[in-house]
């Protein structure tokens, strides 16, 4: 079976008409595509870079606020600069964009202008049609980034295996877990903007799992919520699980290889939503240091016997602790860990409010600054 | 149990109440009696209104009924327009004509002392058309012409994309975007520009801005601009409505900018500076519009709005505001599309909240009243033969003010395509204007519609149904915890996935999109209104004019902004410095400095 296509979708800066994507978003994946999702109020900037760093096929976007001329023909003009006119661009705005429009934006690039009216499965057979091919041969990769988002695409669609030898650079790689709903995409976003104000030249990499739908494709919807990683020193790829369970997919390892080999101060790697009985990163030397990210409302205290990773974890973390039940989870958590008899960090966070002492904390611990003793690198 | 979980028990509680005195009507006579009779006297005192056929018709139109059991069932559970619970309307005589001679429509009927209400209503145009495009001036001149032939200038001001985020015109990649879709505001100085040769201290004179996210930042640029032309005294005559409604732009409309809580805090900020400062301004107005535009269902839209309403009202009494201050300056704004609910849903919006208002609130009278502005809705109009959208709006009208709004709006049929263009602006504005002035159906009869067998089978539909959303929010824990867990978000999405399914399905008719279309391209020539590149590159230039000029004064002026808010004091005396030097670009990047970005929800 071929790998499924993937897309990115976007509405422009200054403009919150999410409500036509969304639908688009179910119906693409409802065809097997699988679409990085980068949400509204997006400047072309951010676009271009994430599409570059996804390495998709084609950015879809939909436009209700007017300006649609300059916004398309930038992102065109863009991705050419940066040496990635291989990804498309195609798009949309009910009403908003008239015929006259679309010859102008497609004169300039854009390849394809959809019009009120024109049926999902349309626009789906579309982008199956002209973005399902197997690629041609490429031209050489222009920049660093582009070499490795291509190489990242390369293992996840053939399950390569790295060809790079297995030394690592300096980087710190770190794996977050744990329920869904829990708040992992929130509080990386604010661990990585830390990073980016604290350590200045700090390169940051994430590599983040969302799962797919079984017979269909996947909505990688994290980078909407991560407004502090679309930036420069962050390369960010979403992933989808394409059948695995567990937690993150069959290429996750090759592709953390590959980024741990890139000169990354620090990989983040993070799960989709976990059961209990998960432990995604069992595996020796995946990761140098693992978060198990809870949140306060698990259940019965008997539920936290059941969670394995609660074993396994390096810091584990409360969050949503101003949350009514988070006092009690605290406690019972702490009991739960003193079982392992192991120097396991408890963290409570509010990883939604800004400047969070918590997360503070939680920086300290990962960026080395903290209590948390170095672990030895397993070779 | 929260003021939601007690809104639900007081409306459960009146109609038991209603109920009640129906039952009591009928079995204790002298209660009876005294309601037959307060009814004849209610009826004796109606004045007649002549047609200008001749025909003599009551200026209120009242249901046939004499048993006081019914009576009760009238008076109680409908109320009179004007009485509580304001099912018939907020206000006694909405859009009738003034009369100049009161006699009473029942020729020898009544009281003896003949005493009919005297009060000739005072009554302002209800048409409010939405504009905004281009740079200040543009506007401004688009305003000029809306109000040329009006007694009573009501302007309602769009802004562009990048204002609505609370963003510079020399923000990054955002140069196409100004003065787009409305207009672009940056500075006090555009804000003057823009209401220019408009008093806006006179009591004919009122504002409104659709914006939220930077809500308070504009208010002050308003106040502030208002104070540059006349005078520290006219803050408190300004009249006039802002938006600011942060909990929709979080469940519907994406135009939020600061975290959830921050933006709530702002905002009440705001509430209470014009609660006490301007006490004739409207300084949020609780919209569904949005709600509805992104694809709800008009229930959904009702009850959140409702609800998002009832949660205000909570955190303005938390902050120690006096229900009956602030009340009365809430305001509510409604979409009115085609669905079979809109024949009855703002009446039982307006039901809902009084009884909320009065029964969980302890509000009084003034403060009970559901004020209601309703836009037709923009997302019935099609592109594809886009003059059926004329007698799309014109039927949503009808509904609109069959509901009694007390002002509305009345769509372009161009907007699905460009901002609307004077041409099609024009027929908008005469539709709303044949309907009320032209035709006989609203300017003669209060009561003209209410109340059909049909009418009622809706708001009993409707009503139950809104009350059922409301324990849903308030199982969730009330609208913040609801907000916060994406609930009306993600009920939105699904009825707006559902909507689309239905058109694309052929189970929900669309007149020339997926029934009797004609096959070919109809996508109309029209002209497009479209700034150009000069104008926007002359808002750019401005802008950097107003920061050159500024620059020693902007700096201090944010940093003690910075610092109230870090405080966690009253911030909006320091918004209104703020206001005077710097952009908006600059006030919201050094609020964000402190409270952080909002961070979207998928």
């Amino acid at each position: 079976m071929p790998a499924p296509i993937r897309i990115l979708t976007a509405v422009p800066i200054c403009d919150g008409h999410d409500s036509a994507i969304n639908t688009i978003n179910l119906e693409f994946i409802r065809h097997g595509i699988e679409v990085v999702y980068l949400g509204y109020h997006r400047s072309v900037g951010d676009i271009v870079r994430a599409a570059i760093q996804e390495d998709v096929r084609a950015i879809g976007i939909s436009s209700y606020n007017g300006g649609h001329i300059e916004f398309f023909s930038d992102v065109v003009k863009e991705l050419k600069k940066e040496g990635a006119d291989d990804i498309k661009v195609f798009g949309g705005g009910g009403g908003t964009i008239t015929h006259a429009d679309a010859k102008a934006m497609e004169r300039k690039g854009v390849e394809k202008i959809f019009f009120a009216g024109t049926s999902l499965i349309e626009m789906a057979d579309y982008v199956h049609k002209n973005y399902g091919k197997p690629r041609g041969k490429r031209s050489r990769a222009k920049t660093r980034d582009i070499e490795l988002a291509r190489r990242l695409t390369e293992i996840e669609d053939q399950h390569a295996r790295s060809k790079r030898s297995t030394s690592r650079s300096a980087g710190r790689v770190i794996g977050f877990t744990g329920p869904g709903g829990a708040g992992k995409t929130t509080l990386i976003d604010e661990l990585v903007l830390r990073f980016l104000l604290q350590e200045p030249k700090a390169r940051v990499a994430i590599l983040s799992h969302d799962p797919s739908v079984v017979g269909e494709g996947a909505l990688l919807g994290d980078r909407a919520t991560m407004i502090n990683s679309q930036h420069d020193r962050v390369f960010m790829r979403s992933m989808a699980t394409r059948g695995q369970g567990g937690g993150l997919s069959p290429a996750t390892e090759g592709c953390l290889r590959e980024l741990t080999q890139s000169n990354f101060d620090y990989v983040i790697i993070e799960t989709v939503g976990t059961g209990q009985e998960a432990m995604p990163f069992a595996k020796k030397g995946i990761v140098d240091l693992t978060v198990l990210v809870m949140n306060p409302d698990y259940g019965a205290r008997l539920q936290l016997q059941k969670i394995v990773m609660l074993d396994l974890a390096d810091i584990v973390v409360v969050n949503k602790s101003d949350l009514q039940r988070a006092r009690a989870a605290h406690s019972e958590i702490e009991q739960r860990l003193e079982q392992n008899r192991r120097a396991q960090q408890l963290i409570d966070t509010v990883a939604k409010r800004h400047r969070d002492p918590g997360v503070d904390k939680l920086f300290g611990l990962i960026s080395g600054n903290g209590a948390m003793p170095q672990k030895r690198r397993k070779k | 149990m929260s003021k939601l979980g007690q809104v639900i028990e007081s409306v459960e509680k009146h109609h038991q109440f209603v109920l009640d005195q129906v039952k009591r009507a009928r079995t204790d006579k002298e209660f009876g009696r005294d309601l037959l009779g307060r009814w004849n006297d209610i009826k004796a005192k109606i004045p007649v209104s002549r047609a200008p056929t001749g025909l003599e018709l009551p200026r209120l139109a009242l249901p046939e009924i004499d048993e006081p059991g019914e009576i009760a069932r009238y008076l109680f559970g409908e109320g009179l327009p004007g009485e509580f619970p304001f099912l018939n309307g907020a206000y006694r005589e909405m859009y009738l004509e003034p009369i100049r001679e009161i006699e009473s429509f029942e020729k020898n009927g009544g009281s003896k002392s003949g005493k009919i209400d005297k009060k000739v209503p005072q009554t302002e145009e209800p048409t409010r058309l939405f504009s905004g495009l281009m740079l200040a001036e543009d506007t401004n001149e688009r305003f000029h012409f809306l109000t040329a032939h009006q007694r009573t200038h009501r302007l309602s001001t769009a802004f562009d994309g990048p204002t609505l985020y609370g963003i510079d015109s020399d923000a990054d990649g955002v140069f196409g975007k100004i003065g787009e879709g409305g207009v672009a505001v940056d500075t006090v100085e555009d804000m003057v520009r823009l209401f220019d040769g408009f008093d806006l201290g006179s009591p004919n004179f009122s504002a409104s801005m659709t914006i939220s996210g930077p809500a308070p930042t504009i208010m002050a640029m308003y106040i502030a601009a208002a104070k540059r032309r006349f005078g520290p005294k006219v803050v408190s005559k300004l009249r006039g409505t802002i938006q600011a409604d942060i909990f929709k732009e979080v469940q519907a409309q994406n135009e939020t900018i600061f975290p959830i809580e921050a933006s709530l805090r702002f905002l009440c900020d705001m509430i209470e500076w014009t609660t006490h400062e301007m006490p004739r301004w409207y300084p949020v107005s609780i919209s569904g519009y949005h709600i509805g535009e992104a694809g709800s269902t008009p229930v959904q839209q009702a009850a959140y709005t409702l609800s998002n309403g009832f949660a205000y009202a909570e955190m303005l009494s938390q902050r120690g505001i006096p229900v009956d201050q602030f009340g009365p300056r809430l305001s509510f704004f409604l979409d009115c599309g085609l669905d079979v609910e809109y024949i009855a849903l703002s009446r039982v919006s307006r039901r809902i909240w009084a009884i909320g208002m009065r029964d969980a609130f302890g509000a009084g009278p003034r403060a009970q009243m559901f004020k209601l502005h309703t836009q037709t809705s923009g997302r019935s109009l099609v592109a594809a033969e886009f003059k059926n959208n004329l007698t799309r709006t014109a039927a949503e009208l009808m509904l609109a003010y069959m509901n009694a709004t007390n002002s509305c709006h009345s769509n372009s049929a161009d907007e699905p395509f460009t901002t609307p263009s004077e041409e099609w602006i024009r027929l908008a504005a005469h539709g709303q204007a044949i309907l009320l002035e032209e035709s006989g159906i609203f300017k003669h009869t209060m009561n003209m519609l209410s109340g059909s067998p049909g009418m009622k089978a809706v708001e009993r539909a409707v009503e139950a149904a809104i009350l059922e959303e409301f324990r849903e929010i308030e199982r969730m824990g009330g609208v913040l915890a609801a907000v916060e867990n994406r609930y009306q978000r993600s009920q939105i999405q699904n009825a707006a996935h559902r909507y689309e399914q239905q058109i694309y399905d052929n189970t929900r008719p669309i007149i020339a999109l997926n029934k009797y279309r004609n096959g070919e391209d109809d996508v109309p020539e029209v002209k497009l209104t479209r700034t150009p590149r000069s104008k926007q590159q002359l808002q750019v230039n401005r802008l950097a004019k107003f920061k050159k000029k500024n620059a020693e004064k902007a700096k201090p002026a944010l940093a003690k902004l910075a610092q109230v808010v870090e405080r966690g004091d009253n911030c909006f005396p320091a918004l209104l410095e703020a206001a005077e030097v710097c952009s908006l670009g600059q006030i919201t990047g050094r609020l964000q400095e402190v409270v952080g970005r909002f961070r979207p929800m998928v």
